[in-house]
């Protein structure tokens, strides 16, 4: 199975799928990145997507997190 | 308004008598509330990220030997925000002789992931492991025993919202032990840590943290770490090994990311060993509550609803129906009738009789206005204040609200300090250290500083407008709106720096508890008491010494140009502007002993002018310590033309149409 083709961008992720967390592009800066990780959004940890507009909103564990598309944009992630 | 509410002292917090006992652990997690558990002293609580931005301190009820610190919630260390920096420099500059880490049970792998830096500090640790009753209700169990096992330290279940395991806790600490270490960073950075950790052991040792711990965060970047490190004399050592080590690194292999990534991976396997999460209990009535909320389509209706609710509560009954109790019925007819006769029958001296019940009197001016008219205005509104912070629901309005902050260069996060402007101004702009960067701190604090209105304007604006029509009240409103997008738009393109884009946790909805509504609701008020009143004579009488000695109606005379000719109202509001010098609520209450006098067009003209105008004295104090004089006073250089300006054109454009 080819798995760079199974990963997409986490803002392309149907609401309500479950999927795991793969890797963070280079446009996630690394101050973004430090707080992803505090906030358990680690690879290959599995989050939930619950919301995609006006912001996407996932459940990480029980936290739920608020993230503009433009970070959403830089993160990657595959079936979970 | 200071965020505790009775006698746990904030900064400094560098002269402490007593060993310390510090509570740290990630924002809103329940620190505050076990802190008021252990030492009866009630400290603000509220259901969002950023309800403590300074260190609290107070003795422990269970042993009045030691000191607690209530510190502000860490997202992560090493430090980034200013909230974090104030954890850090108590760590540092604190006689700490327990760290108490509070955990949140249903995220224990990010609590670990705090616990995996705190255990190189080589301070003694206990655990409270907190809200174990939402973890139970989500269906996340945790083996507190293998987790001390694992972390070789007591950890106790919590539910400090109803004392449970505090008691428990309190024994424990006893115990505490320094933790075992949750991992080993690759070999090439353990080699870089053990060089940095034998410089800071020969050249700046910490009385109490270990070397190890201040090397990680040094690595990291904490900036607390390496100001206290710079103060030290051995300080060339430690800037000379940092020279020698690792390049910083780019993209995602900073070196930050890299130690973050290893601490991450680390709670993750210990968290995975320990705690267990039951099938298909993650979809809560509190979830889906949140998500309404935020939702893209109703998340819009449910804020006019929660608006006009608060409209309901505040600006008719607080300000209408309470109002109209205590000022006409009470004030009016009972009490000032009689003051004024027990005044005149004692009191010979006519001046001294007129500067207690005349027309400027400290009685019939300054404790009328403060009691009877604002009183039961603040009071309806931090009730409904209360309930909605701790529902949950403020840290949401971040969401719905981003786009609209995006066009003036900010994101959501700054909703939250602006939302609790209208609750206190002085204490939001304290609170605007949640946001990332002093460009984002600056802009925000301009704003609240202009177009934010406090509790009791916000209430009085209510109490006159909502009096006048719904419809007047709507017009303040889209101007007050108007104004803050345009202006922020301004700000946005003329304070340089990057917007940074929102990245936000959202507190789970909750039932608010009534008590903590009305603990909180009794604090406020107090601080209302004590802060609003000796204001509010200290401006009755330099009206009554304007009015003796004939300056009063010269700014009246004077004032007319602007006050009559542009802005349209009534010559008498000169004295309402002279008054908001003070306070803008105590201008704003001038104009509403106007009520009588005012179309509906100068009522909203003269609201939104009185909103626009100087901030109150504390929060001008407060923006002086969080941002500078100079900055100060170019913000008030431009905020008052701005209101005057924004006043005349919008009676001009009214008048077009009424």
């Amino acid at each position: 199975m080819n798995t760079q083709a199974a990963r997409i961008r986490l803002t392309g992720t149907p609401v309500g799928r479950r999927v795991r967390l793969a890797d963070f592009g280079d446009e996630v800066s690394p101050l973004q990145r430090e707080q992803l990780h505090a906030y358990g959004m680690s690879p290959p940890h599995d989050i939930r997507v619950l919301q995609q507009q006006p912001m996407t909103v996932v459940l990480c564990d029980h936290i739920e997190l608020a993230l503009e598309h433009e970070i959403a944009h830089g993160i990657w992630v595959t079936e979970s | 308004m200071t965020s505790a509410a009775s006698s746990a002292s904030s900064l400094p917090y560098t002269t402490a008598a007593l060993p310390t006992i510090a509570l740290v652990g990630h924002p809103n997690v329940g620190k505050s509330v076990l802190f008021h558990r252990l030492t009866g002293t009630y400290v603000n609580v509220s259901n969002y990220p950023g309800t403590t931005v300074e260190v609290a301190r107070a003795p422990a009820r269970f042993d009045r030997t030691h000191s607690l610190l209530d510190t502000p919630g860490v997202l992560a260390l090493p430090s980034r925000s200013d909230d974090e920096r104030a954890t850090v420099r108590a760590l540092l500059n604190e006689t700490i002789k327990v760290v108490v880490q509070v955990g949140d049970a249903k995220n224990l792998r990010r609590t670990l992931n705090l616990t995996a830096l705190l255990a190189e500090l080589g301070v003694p640790m206990a655990m409270a492991l907190n809200m174990t009753d939402e973890a139970q209700a989500r269906g996340v169990t945790v083996d507190t025993a293998a987790l001390a096992n694992a972390l070789a330290i007591p950890v106790v279940a919590t539910v400090a919202t109803g004392g449970s395991g505090v008691g428990t806790l309190t024994d424990a600490l006893s115990g505490a032990r320094v933790p075992a270490a949750l991992l080993k960073y690759d070999d090439e950075l353990e080699t870089h840590i053990d060089q940095l950790t034998r410089q800071i052991e020969t050249h700046t040792p910490h009385p109490v943290l270990a070397a190890r711990g201040l090397a990680i965060l040094l690595l990291g970047g904490d900036s607390e770490v390496a100001h206290w490190i710079a103060q030290q004399p051995g300080h060339a050592a430690i800037d000379a090994a940092l020279a020698t080590l690792l390049p910083p690194g780019t993209g995602r292999d900073t070196l930050p990311a890299r130690l973050a990534r290893e601490r991450s991976r680390a709670a993750e396997a210990l968290a995975r060993t320990v705690s267990q999460q039951a099938l298909g209990k993650d979809r809560t009535l509190s979830l889906l509550a949140g998500q309404l909320a935020v939702h893209r389509i109703w998340g819009w209706p449910l804020l006019l609803v929660v608006l006009y609710l608060v409209y309901l509560f505040v600006g008719d009954f607080g300000a209408g129906t309470l109002v109209g109790l205590l000022e006409e019925d009470f004030f009016g007819e009972i009490l000032n009738p009689a003051v004024t006769a027990l005044v005149q029958a004692h009191v010979t001296v006519p001046w001294l009789a007129d500067l207690l019940v005349g027309d400027y009197g400290l009685w019939t001016m300054g404790m009328t206005y403060a009691l009877a008219l604002i009183l039961p205005i603040v009071t309806t509104f931090f009730l409904a204040f209360g309930i909605l912070e701790d529902s949950g629901y403020f840290t949401r309005l971040s969401v719905i609200a981003n786009r609209m902050f995006a066009a003036i260069g900010l994101n959501g996060r700054a909703v939250l300090p602006m939302v609790l402007g209208l609750g206190c101004v002085t204490m939001a702009t304290l609170t605007t250290r949640i946001l990332h960067t002093p460009r984002e701190r600056l802009i925000t604090t301009f704003l609240m500083a202009l177009a934010i209105p406090c509790s009791a304007q916000l209430g009085v604006v209510l109490g006159l407008l909502g009096g006048i029509s719904f419809g007047a009240t709507l017009i303040w409103l889209v101007s007050m709106v108007v104004i803050l997008l345009a202006t922020g738009w301004l700000a946005g393109k003329l304070v340089s720096g990057r917007r940074v884009p929102l990245l936000t946790e959202l507190p789970p909805m909750r039932m608010p508890l009534i008590g903590n509504v009305l603990k909180k609701t009794g604090g406020r008020l107090k601080w209302y008491l004590m802060e609003v009143i000796p204001l509010f004579l200290i401006g009755t009488l330099i009206m009554f010494v304007l009015d003796r000695t004939g300056a009063l109606p010269w700014l009246i005379e004077a004032g007319k140009p602007l006050v009559t000719g542009w802005l349209g109202l009534p010559p008498e509001a000169s004295a309402a502007f002279v008054m908001g010098f003070l306070r803008r609520d105590f201008g704003a209450t001038g104009l509403f002993a106007l009520e009588s006098q005012l179309s509906m067009v100068q009522a909203v003209v003269g609201m939104v002018t009185i909103t626009l105008f100087v901030p109150c004295i504390a929060s001008v104090m407060m923006i002086v310590k969080e941002q500078g004089l100079r900055t100060t006073a170019l913000m008030l250089a431009m905020i008052m033309p701005t209101a005057f300006l924004v006043g005349g054109l919008l009676n001009h454009t009214l008048r077009l149409f009424f």
